[in-house]
């Protein structure tokens, strides 16, 4: 009988080696980076790693920031929709029309997206978020009922921030917010029916409160 | 017909590499990467360097470094899942998920090569190889401790007061003589990038560095020979409970 225990996720020093010694930075998964370090000490195998060069201008920090978001997701794209991927490619595409920013913003940020990817994958939303960046680069998405808001900060190393505002047939709104790693996200919503955002049922039957 | 029998396979990246007896030149690197620049609207030049220590026996304080840098393309589509990289001695054909399915993925490598070949002719093939990553992703129901016999058929074996396990890696390679090639098998276990889940590694690497087939005709039947065995191996390392987790088209 052989088990695994699963631990919290961990940085891993072999990822770290392999990153010092690659000049040939990995576009692909920290998975990948793994194996083929682990394998290269025994083997030269067939390569799974594509270099990059430096990004000293903003123009290259966003290609760099694209590339790796869609690589990031390409780590998942098994379990997403086709129609959801080319959505948010098409979203993250417009987010980075640098003629439109501001000196002092960023491009998305890479741990910030994952945080992204996580909280998407196991929310599985039937409504589509609106997508915003951060002046810092983290990937912000909002939902929209009616007057009724929800907005979700995705913060670097799986912390998430949010806030919601529900209007219960007054003009005032209820405001809460919260903040917790990613993996409470779920658990925090669950008070304030984020069905009400996250389903095509929730938006088009619950009246407002 | 495809070949593809899973809805959501665990491919996270499929590679066919060649590797050329003697590095292009410069220019050739250049040239070839500029007429794959049609098929990949994002390119990058990327850079290798590695150092070559020179260390006399018994003068220890007069070792001398060198680096050694190469150059090469690195050309993707816009959704970066599609990936062609030049090096001199090299030519990597990657797909990141999702994964489209052998039929697809053969045919943009024989558009590829047969590119490559044009632009440069005939060039000593040392070194034909297909590897496979597929992460399988199993969610965590109840307890954090999951039996790799239950969904893998390599894994370590360790007497009990070493168990349980929190991380492995195991390696193995084995010859494959009907199509002279050898197979390097990594199993480990990894993070998933799925909340609740936990990630088990099957990694294949099938290639043939003694007479690799030089002409086109060879080149393909080898990769196909390839498929059907990397298919095998696959299916033989993984349990019944695993293909579910890949939602068979089947089931």
């Amino acid at each position: 009988m052989a088990s695994l225990v699963i631990t919290p996720r961990q940085t891993s020093g072999t990822t770290s080696n392999w990153m010092i010694d690659a000049s040939l930075l990995s576009a692909l998964s920290t998975e990948t980076n793994i194996i083929a370090n682990w394998l290269d000490e025994l083997r030269r195998p067939s390569p799974t790693l594509v270099g990059r060069t430096e990004a000293p201008t903003l123009e290259s920090r966003v290609f760099d920031a694209l590339a790796g978001a869609k690589v990031l997701t390409s780590q998942v794209a098994m379990h997403l929709e086709q129609e959801f991927r080319n959505r948010l490619f098409r979203q993250l595409d417009s987010l980075h029309e640098t003629d439109q920013w501001e000196e002092g913003d960023e491009p998305l940020d890479q741990s910030s997206f994952q945080t992204f990817l996580k909280a998407i994958l196991t929310i599985k939303p039937e409504r589509r978020p609106g997508l915003g960046l951060s002046q810092t680069g983290n990937l912000i998405a909002a939902w929209t009922t009616e007057r009724d808001r929800l907005t979700i900060e995705f913060l670097p190393n799986d912390g998430v921030s949010w806030v919601l505002a529900r209007y219960d047939d007054t003009d005032e709104p209820a405001r809460y917010a919260g903040q917790t790693s990613v993996s409470q996200l779920v658990e925090g919503l669950a008070p304030h029916r984020p069905e009400h955002w996250f389903s095509h049922a929730g938006k088009n039957h619950e009246p407002s409160r | 017909m495809t070949e593809q029998p899973y809805r959501e396979p665990p491919i996270t990246e499929a590679v066919i590499e060649l590797r050329f007896a003697a590095p292009l030149e410069t220019g050739e690197v250049e040239k070839v990467s500029a007429a794959l620049k049609s098929l990949y609207p994002l390119h990058q030049p990327v850079k290798g360097v590695g150092v070559h220590l020179d260390v006399p026996p018994g003068r220890e304080g007069a070792t001398t470094a060198q680096p050694i840098e190469t150059h090469g393309h690195k050309l993707s589509t816009e959704d970066q899942t599609r990936i062609a990289v030049v090096w001199p001695a090299q030519f990597i054909f990657s797909q990141l998920a999702p994964y489209p399915g052998w039929d697809v993925f053969f045919e943009r490598f024989c558009r590829d090569w047969a590119l490559w070949k044009r632009t440069l002719s005939y060039r000593k093939i040392t070194r034909i190889g297909v590897r496979y990553i597929n992460r399988i992703d199993i969610p965590i129901e109840t307890t954090p401790i999951i039996q790799q016999e239950d969904y893998l058929n390599i894994y370590p074996h360790l007497p009990p007061p070493l168990d349980p396990v929190i991380s492995y890696s195991v390696v193995a390679q084995v010859m494959i003589p009907e199509i002279g090639s050898i197979l390097t098998l990594n199993s480990s276990s990894a993070p998933s990038p799925l909340l609740g889940h936990a990630a088990l590694i099957v990694d294949q690497d099938i290639a043939k560095e003694r007479d690799p087939p030089q002409n086109d005709e060879g080149i393909y039947a080898l990769l196909n020979q390839i498929r059907v065995k990397k298919n095998e191996i696959f299916e033989a390392c993984i349990t019944s409970r695993t293909r579910e987790l890949f939602k068979p088209w089947q089931a």
